[in-house]
């Protein structure tokens, strides 16, 4: 049929015209974008869109933050997808620079994990610490067969550190144990916003990061109490790394480090410390790279060391890809 | 209650200032789903035409198959482009991922099933004699089926319009393959991720503009149905 | 005369049917040729032939004494054009329709122009350009698309019973038009149509059709007067009934034609005889009331034709009749079939042939 033959040619010129147009716009006539998968954490808190925000008036890059579950980010690092990621979940980084997918990991600030719960703390693990805490919730739900702990289920780092926690308590309470019970161990699988609507709804305990609990809570969108913070057993910190080139040589590597550069900035790491000071009467992140110096008699120095420290650096040797400046 | 109206009020005040990044998104929008529906249309209309026009083996079933895919959820749609544009996927090597490409592509997929089911449904509700009319005045057979087409036409139209609507107004295409950023938001999904970051009045002010777009298409294609008749 | 499309042992067979069997018939130059037989004879499908639109699946068609082939088919199909029976007009003005053609044939705009207000003219449709095909009036869509295959002016015309939707005032208009066209611009014309008085007075030859076979082909004198023969084809059209007539007393005439069915008519007849009543003449009502009409019957609707402005009904009251009523006055009536209805028609209505 005639016509049809040139319809379709009509078609499938119009389709590549665009395709190959929208294609050529995007990488020639529009800001270089790079692409940074970060955990819904550092999202829900509103940093990365402080980041965002501050990072793109001054220098003209699109940054693009795509937020899913720290699990999530890393495997698009691995497959390429993204550029740099911004995660917290050091084993899983390990892992991730291990298998040369990842270079020049920078830690860029931390805080702590707080076990959050109901006001009326039916479970009384007010003066506790985190491990003490988890037995008496795992007790208290095992006897009265009521849901009292919710969890993220989900691969993010918030979730490992819950799974580190109950595997340190002893026998009869580690993690595959106690995910089981369904009668009281809830599994949100989801982020840390929704898992803290989820324990807000059931009245029940989480482990939650703070920066995302305090939103919440100033949002009015939970009504629970933070009861056990600041321990080392709850350190959570937050690393910078970016793709491989030569694993993936069409990665922006070079706007990566630029990028990096920039988290360890002054300027960014005062950000950091002063992001929700305002708005919530405390920081929810501390900036890492000056309590990372070698004066630095922070408590909190010695303890990323110990948790998040690969061979006794940051970032070993052998997983850096120049730049050397980023070290010292 | 307060704080919505003066999310509402605030969000008319950056609509009518020409608010650059509203501006932008809404742009975007339109161009995205205006793309994604020409192409379908492009496509679309060859199909239609062997199916409303020609008969052949396993007809009803091709013809089964567009119609069930019209209700393709656009979440699952946009997870199946999701693992074919990663790098770890079969064009991954495009690099298309979180471009307004992807989005073009992957909207044209969703709504090429409504085009090419409206446009059949407009094909067929032509007289078949027409065929045979127009070549009784002489036209050859290309010729016969483009009257048959001129004749659809307002099916036709009608299936343009309708596409566009759904592409415009749909999220989740947008949001697996494009990403819910501020480099390729559009209406929908700019609507996620203002909400997110706590930017009510912004959101409020996409979602006006969407509901007021949608409103008038409808209403458009309401309106053209009735002076059909 | 030269011939101008010819038909050799032509057969045609659709999903099994057989809707042309042997067929040979010739057409001259500059003549009206009328095929004449029953709905279902295979008038439209020799007209599509002729039309080159359909392929026979036996034997052969030539045009101006060339073979027809699938290299010369598009050619020749430009030489003949055909009116429908359905009107089937383009959704868009008068003009465009009747454009068409010649916009296919790559007329220069003014020249299109000018055939069109022509042709127009012709059909007494002057001024009607502008308007949309679809507002006008059943006689008046019609003559577009007669408008619209007169313009080409091509060497043969086929029209498909062109009258048979209309009603007797847009019927007439219709058959003077084509009438005139054949005298002004000598255009071949083969019109098929069931109805013989448009075939005894229209045609200069007429070609019987019934089951897919011609049975005859000759003038109007010559078919109508052969009785013997032809009664046998005719008993098949619509409303011809055999009968056996007898003259009464008071000097009318009663034809039995069978199943208890008696008809008056006014003419004198003896004998075996051949009758014909005009469904336009019989009126159809729901309840039997007096009046000068001779001829009542009972009967239940078995049939119902909707073609657009007119309806027919085939009842049956004994032997089966056909009346056309108005849409109109379908719709008030509310007919159905089984619905039991009265024909009554003047005696003066019979047509003895």
């Amino acid at each position: 049929m005639h016509p049809w033959q040139k319809m379709i040619i009509i078609a499938a010129a119009t389709t590549v015209l665009i395709i190959g147009g929208t294609i050529v716009y995007v990488r020639y006539f529009v800001k270089r974008r790079l692409l940074i998968s970060t955990t819904t954490s550092l999202y829900d808190t509103g940093l990365s869109y402080e980041i965002e925000k501050t990072f793109e008036a001054k220098y003209q890059i699109d940054l693009q933050f795509i937020s899913v579950g720290t699990g999530m980010a890393i495997k698009q690092a691995q497959n390429g997808d993204v550029d740099v990621t911004l995660v917290h979940s050091p084993s899983l980084e390990k892992t991730f620079l291990e298998q040369g997918y990842g270079v020049c990991r920078k830690i860029i600030a931390y805080n702590f994990f707080t076990i959050v719960g109901p006001q009326s703390d039916p479970v009384g693990i007010g003066e506790l610490n985190a491990t003490e805490a988890l037995k008496k919730i795992a007790d208290y739900g095992r006897s009265r067969g009521v849901k009292v702990w919710v969890s993220r289920g989900d691969n993010s780092g918030t979730h490992q550190k819950e799974i580190s926690l109950w595997n340190v308590i002893g026998a009869g309470y580690n993690y595959t144990l106690v995910s089981k019970e369904t009668q009281w161990y809830v599994s949100g699988g989801s982020g840390m916003g929704q898992t803290l609507l989820m324990a807000n709804e059931f009245s029940a305990y989480t482990l939650s990061d703070i920066g995302t609990y305090l939103k919440y809570l100033k949002e009015d969108r939970i009504s629970l109490k933070a009861f056990i913070t600041e321990e080392k057993a709850l350190l959570n910190v937050y690393s910078v790394i970016a793709v491989n080139q030569t694993r993936h040589p069409g990665v922006n590597f070079n706007d990566a480090i630029t990028f990096t550069r920039f988290l360890i900035s002054n300027e960014c790491q005062q950000l950091i410390e002063n992001y929700g000071k305002n708005d919530y009467g405390q920081s929810l992140f501390c900036p890492a790279v000056q309590a990372l110096k070698q004066d630095s008699s922070l408590p909190a120095s010695q303890w990323i060391k110990d948790s998040a420290f690969f061979d006794g650096s940051e970032c070993p040797q052998e997983y850096r890809d120049g730049h050397p400046e980023l070290y010292d | 209650m307060n704080e919505i109206l003066e999310g509402i009020i605030k969000a008319f005040q950056l609509i009518f200032s020409g608010d650059l990044k509203i501006f932008e998104i809404t742009l975007r929008s339109l161009f995205v789903s205006g793309a994604a529906t020409l192409i379908a249309i492009l496509w679309g209309i060859p199909i239609a035409m062997l199916l409303g026009l020609k008969n052949f083996r396993g007809k009803l079933l091709v013809k089964g198959i567009f119609n069930t895919l019209i209700g393709i959820p656009t979440v699952a749609l946009g997870l199946i482009l999701y693992l074919i544009f990663t790098k770890a996927g079969p064009l991954g090597f495009l690099s298309l991922l979180y471009t307004p490409t992807a989005i073009i592509i992957g909207e044209a997929i969703l709504v090429t099933p409504i085009i090419v089911s409206l446009a059949t449904t407009a094909l067929e509700a032509v007289d078949p004699e027409i065929m045979n009319l127009a070549k009784t005045l002489g036209a050859s057979e290309s010729q016969a089926s483009m009257a048959v087409l001129k004749e659809a036409l307002n099916g036709i139209i009608l299936a343009g319009i309708a596409s566009f609507n759904r592409a415009i107004g749909e999220f989740g295409v947008a949001a697996m393959v494009g990403g819910i950023t501020s480099s390729t938001a559009l209406l929908t999904t700019g609507i996620k991720l203002e909400t997110d970051w706590g930017n009510i009045d912004i959101s409020i002010a996409l979602t006006i503009i969407l509901l007021t777009l949608v409103l008038i298409i409808t209403l458009a294609v309401n309106i053209f149905q009735r002076r059909k008749k | 005369m030269s011939t101008v499309a010819e038909l050799r042992k032509v057969t045609k067979i659709f999903n099994g049917i057989t809707a042309l069997k042997n067929v040979n018939l010739k057409i001259l130059e500059g003549e009206i040729l009328a095929l004449l037989g029953p709905n279902g004879s295979g008038k439209t499908t020799l007209l599509k032939i002729m039309a080159f639109i359909e392929k026979p699946s036996k034997g052969e068609v030539y045009f101006c004494d060339k073979k027809v082939t699938d290299k010369n088919i598009e050619q020749v199909r430009m030489e003949s054009t055909m009116v429908f029976q359905k009107t089937l007009l383009f959704n868009t003005t008068v003009y465009n329709n009747v454009a068409y053609g010649l916009r296919i044939r790559k007329f220069p705009k003014n020249k299109i122009d000018e055939e069109v207000s022509k042709v127009l003219r012709l059909v007494r449709l002057e001024g009607f350009e502008k308007k949309n095909s679809k507002k006008l009036s059943g006689g008046e869509q019609q003559r577009v698309a007669l408008a619209r295959a007169l313009v080409l002016n091509t060497k043969l015309f086929l029209l498909d019973e062109p009258t048979a939707n209309l009603d007797p005032k847009n019927a007439s208009i219709m058959e003077e038009i084509i009438a005139t066209a054949n005298r002004e611009l000598k255009t071949t014309i083969l019109i098929a149509t069931h109805n013989m008085f448009q075939a005894k007075n229209l045609p200069h030859r007429i070609a019987l059709i019934t089951d897919g076979k011609i049975s005859e082909v000759g003038t109007p004198t010559e078919i109508f007067g052969k009785l013997s023969k032809t009664l046998v084809s005719f008993a098949a059209l619509e409303n011809t009934f055999i009968g056996n007539a007898i003259v009464t007393e008071d000097g009318t005439t009663l034809v039995d034609i069978g199943n208890g069915v008696q008809i008056e008519a006014t003419i004198q007849s003896q004998g075996k005889v051949s009758i014909f009543v005009s469904p336009e003449d019989i009126i159809l009502s729901k309840r039997r009331f007096e009046s000068s009409a001779r001829n009542v019957l009972k009967g239940k609707i078995v049939e119902i034709l909707d073609l657009v402005s007119v309806v027919r009904l085939k009842v049956d009251v004994g032997k089966p009749l056909v009346v056309q009523i108005t849409k109109r006055s379908f719709n008030e009536m509310k007919l159905n079939l089984n619905t039991e209805v009265f024909l009554a028609f003047k005696a003066s209505s019979v047509q003895i042939i």
